[in-house]
């Protein structure tokens, strides 16, 4: 164990050091300096403070303003440097980061282990109520050992937590500027050390940004970045075909054939690492029946259902929780093994069952919950259509997000959610497999009020398996753990893997260097992408 | 005419109150939980539950309203999941301009297309010139608003590119009309917005005009030998336009409460989204606030209105 370690350390260490060589990015050789950028946006921006933020869109401005403490590699999805130059392993308990020195805030402060602290302490301490506490309950505390190293002490109970670190490619907030002007004032006018700096936030309308001269990474090559929050979908479309935005962070499937054909636009595509799927309620009668779990998986071919909703341009069905591109997909053996087919003489058989043994009353309707999104309502309609066919009566139920998260959350009122037999819903990870099979599957996660487990599987060998998954540095290990979770989950028919996006962007020719973000986000600037346009 | 006004006012006061209790009631039996929304997926429970302790609504029912009611005067009541410095009635007044400006030219639009066209088509009743103008009021009724929109987007931003297809443009001292570029993003949104309103003017304008020139009154005028001109402008425009300038009065409210569609559809920042984003996260404070603020609006135009309409016709008094 000891020799393990050593050698994860040495490992981890040389690793950080080769990544901080490859961090020093020259300017882009070809690239013009100067221009302006403008996105499209799907929402209009709730919060531009990270300590607070939840929403995908607020992360397209997020991204620029502020720089993380470690990030992801767009290709082998690894985590490499960013603010820290490079980590040691001390302990199961303890990680220490050396930070880069030189990095300023736009308002000219240096960035110090003190603003890392700050910032992830801010976010674990319960009293500030920020949503992202969640991804670091593992975390005791980060202190500051000196002006440019921080330890991040994991609590006992979690260590040694090898999904931490994708916790850690967290923005980073200045400490004094915060104190200073306060978190609501903060959260309308941001500072950070991003490549690009705020300039205006019009609410309801445009975030304007600009070019950090004094970037300490490279020198960002757009003179101005203008987001504009565009609801409408086919109002986006207009615009980026009208050349009013220069991208798109999404497209309809309908579109992209269009778009395809146009000499000024390029559709560009990358798998994205979402998870759209029905759950079952396994807390009461009919869905904790396997047989009604199995007997509704047979009742629909999804994968003509995904189909038809994306024509496989923009969304593709998924058999697992995990994504393909990321370790600890499981896809074959959920497809060819488990995955069950439409057969609708064995659901009828099996329906009939369930009401022969008065497991499904006499005149029972059940329930297909789902948000407003037309694409979920789509499948859930399909569902409905097909459960009516074979002899169960359904109706679809789209909610939106303020009702619909309360009742899958479960209430004290309703802890069971006795009129939830099943429904659809999504989920977006990051690039370790916990952010999904955690979530998805451990108990921890059914808590009445807060759920995310919304099948409510409590199995302790499931538990089990993740637990030790979490608590492993090996990857290999963490596979093997993670791939047997899903496998017993998936074999318990606790939830029907729908569809995963394809990310879409539309680009306007004019734009450069720019690269889909399987995640959804725009990346403009980072040890990774530079992007620039024409003229 | 001042006794009137002073009863008004006495009423608008008292409308505004019950207006406060009744979607004081609203929110509390709306179904959704604003902490829920703030917390958004994947939130620990704790979260939830000190946001719902953060924003009060745990608190009993007559202290959450008492603390909305008094909040909105002392400026104590701040948005609930709109985090922004200040009260509440900052989100509203950033938003203000935007639903201002394009409800001041839509009507304004919607006035001087509707008025001459509904007169002239009574005028010249049953030629061609008639059948134009009640043809286009009966597209610019049947025609979806944001459909209508998405068309002019399409026609004059993507083809044309005329235009800019949407959002709003650049503005000075916080109006775009000030700016070439903001009439120029505020002409689409407008025109969208002031075709239903031109629609009904004109034919409203139409039907009152034809039932002025039928009067009595009319027929001695003309017969004294006054010239058709005066007839019509002295005499039974000023008429006819009683019931049109209830209609305008009307809708002044509506253009701030009912832009929603063309709001969302054209991207425009106004306080008719602003209502639906604060509906969808259930921020109650928004909601109690815009509300009220638009009641406010509804009233004080109707008032306007009312006094206008005695003005206009001295037949009329409120004595």
């Amino acid at each position: 164990m000891r020799r393990l370690l050593i050698g994860l350390v040495v490992a981890l260490v040389a690793f950080g050091v080769a990544g901080l060589a490859e961090t020093n990015v020259p300017e882009t050789p070809g690239a013009t300096l100067g221009g302006t950028l403008t996105l499209g946006v799907g929402q209009v921006f709730k919060d531009l403070d990270p300590r607070i933020s939840n929403s995908a869109y607020d992360s397209y401005v997020i991204n620029e303003v502020f720089d993380r403490l470690v990030d992801f590699h767009p290709d082998t999805k690894e985590i490499v440097p960013f603010v820290a130059k490079s980590w040691e392993i001390l302990s199961d308990t303890v990680t220490r980061f050396y930070i880069n020195e030189g990095i300023l805030f736009h308002n000219g402060e240096p960035l110090t282990a003190e603003d890392v602290a700050f910032t992830f302490n801010w976010i674990a301490d319960e009293a500030n109520n920020s949503p992202n506490m969640t991804e670091l309950v593992w975390m005791e505390e980060a202190v500051v050992v000196e002006e440019y190293v921080l330890d991040i002490v994991t609590k006992d109970e979690y260590a040694p937590y090898a999904p931490g670190f994708a916790s850690e490619t967290r923005a980073i907030v200045p400490m004094d500027y915060v104190l200073e002007v306060g978190d609501e004032a903060f959260n309308v006018a941001p500072i950070g050390s991003g490549p690009y700096k705020f300039v205006e936030w019009r609410t309801g309308d445009r975030v304007i940004l600009e070019r950090n001269e004094d970037y300490w990474l490279v020198y960002p090559n757009l003179e101005q970045v203008v987001y504009r929050p565009i609801p409408e979908l086919s109002v986006m479309m207009a615009e980026l075909e009208a050349g009013g935005i220069d991208i798109s962070d999404t497209m309809p499937a309908t579109d992209v054939p269009r778009f395809r054909g146009m000499d000024d636009i390029e559709v560009m595509q990358a798998p994205g690492m979402f998870y759209f799927y029905v759950f079952f309620n396994l807390q009461h009668a009919p869905s904790n029946d396997i047989r009604w779990r199995k007997a509704v998986y047979m009742s629909v071919n999804y994968d003509a259902a995904v189909f038809s909703i994306f024509q496989n341009l923009t969304g593709l069905r998924m058999y697992g929780c995990v994504p393909e591109g990321l370790w600890a997909n499981d896809t074959e053996y959920l497809r060819d093994t488990v995955a069950l087919q439409e057969n609708d003489a064995e659901a009828k058989r099996l329906f009939q069952e369930l009401k022969d043994e008065g497991i499904i009353p006499a005149n029972y309707k059940t329930k297909v919950y789902c948000p407003m999104d037309p694409r979920r309502r789509q499948l859930a309609t399909i569902m409905a259509t097909n459960l009516i066919e074979n002899g169960i009566d359904a109706e679809v139920v789209p909610m939106d997000w303020a009702t619909y998260l309360p009742l899958c959350y479960r209430s004290e009122s309703d802890p069971t959610a006795a009129d939830l037999d099943q429904g659809i819903i999504g989920w977006s990870g990051g690039y370790d497999p916990h952010d999904f099979v955690y979530y998805m599957f451990h108990s921890d996660n059914c808590t009445v009020g807060s759920a995310d487990n919304l099948c409510w599987l409590q199995d302790d060998e499931v538990d089990a398996w993740i637990f030790d998954a979490d608590t492993t540095l090996d990857q290999a290990t963490r596979e093997e753990l993670y791939v047997k979770a899903q496998r017993k989950a998936f074999e318990l028919y606790t939830n029907i893997p729908g569809y995963n996006y394809i990310q879409t962007n539309g680009v306007n020719t004019r734009v450069h260097g720019f690269i889909v973000d399987p995640l959804g986000s725009y990346l403009l600037c980072d040890p990774y992408h530079n992007v620039w346009v024409d003229g | 005419m001042i006794a009137y006004t002073i009863r008004r006012l006495a009423q608008l006061v008292l409308v505004l109150f019950g207006l406060t209790l009744l979607i004081f009631t609203l929110l509390k039996t709306m179904p959704g939980d604003p902490a829920v929304v703030m917390a958004g997926i994947g939130a620990q429970l704790e979260t939830i539950q000190g946001l719902r302790e953060q924003l009060g609504l745990n608190e009993p029912l007559h202290v959450q309203y008492w603390r909305l009611f008094s909040g909105l005067f002392t400026g104590e009541l701040q948005a609930m999941t709109f985090r922004r410095p200040g009260p509440v009635w900052n989100v509203i007044w950033e938003r203000l301009p935007a639903t201002v400006e394009l409800g001041f030219f839509g009507l304004l639009l919607a006035v001087i297309v509707s008025v001459p066209a509904g007169l002239l088509s009574a005028i010249y009743r049953n030629t061609p010139l008639d059948y134009a103008v009640t043809t286009a009021a009966l597209m610019g009724i049947s025609i979806p608003v944001f459909w209508f929109a998405l068309m002019m987007m399409i026609v004059f931003g993507v083809f044309l590119h005329w235009l800019p297809v949407s959002g709003r443009g650049d503005a000075l001292w916080g109006w775009s009309f000030l700016t070439i570029d903001g009439l120029r993003h505020l002409v689409i949104p407008a025109v969208a917005l002031a075709s239903v309103q031109m629609a009904l003017n004109a034919r409203l304008t139409r039907a009152s005009m034809l039932e002025v020139l039928r009067q009595d009154y009319v027929t001695t005028a003309r017969s004294k030998g006054l010239r058709e001109r005066v007839v019509l402008i002295k005499h039974a425009f000023r008429n006819a336009m009683a019931p049109v300038v209830t209609n305008i009065g009307m809708q002044i409210g509506t253009v701030f409460a009912g832009a929603v569609l063309t709001e969302t559809t054209t991207a425009w920042p106004g306080i008719g989204r602003l209502m639906v984003d604060a509906i969808m996260r259930r921020d109650q404070s928004v909601v109690f606030a815009l509300t009220l603020f638009l009641g406010f609006i509804f009233m004080v135009s109707f008032l306007i209105i009312d006094l206008f309409y005695a003005y206009i016709d001295p037949r009329i008094t409120y004595d």
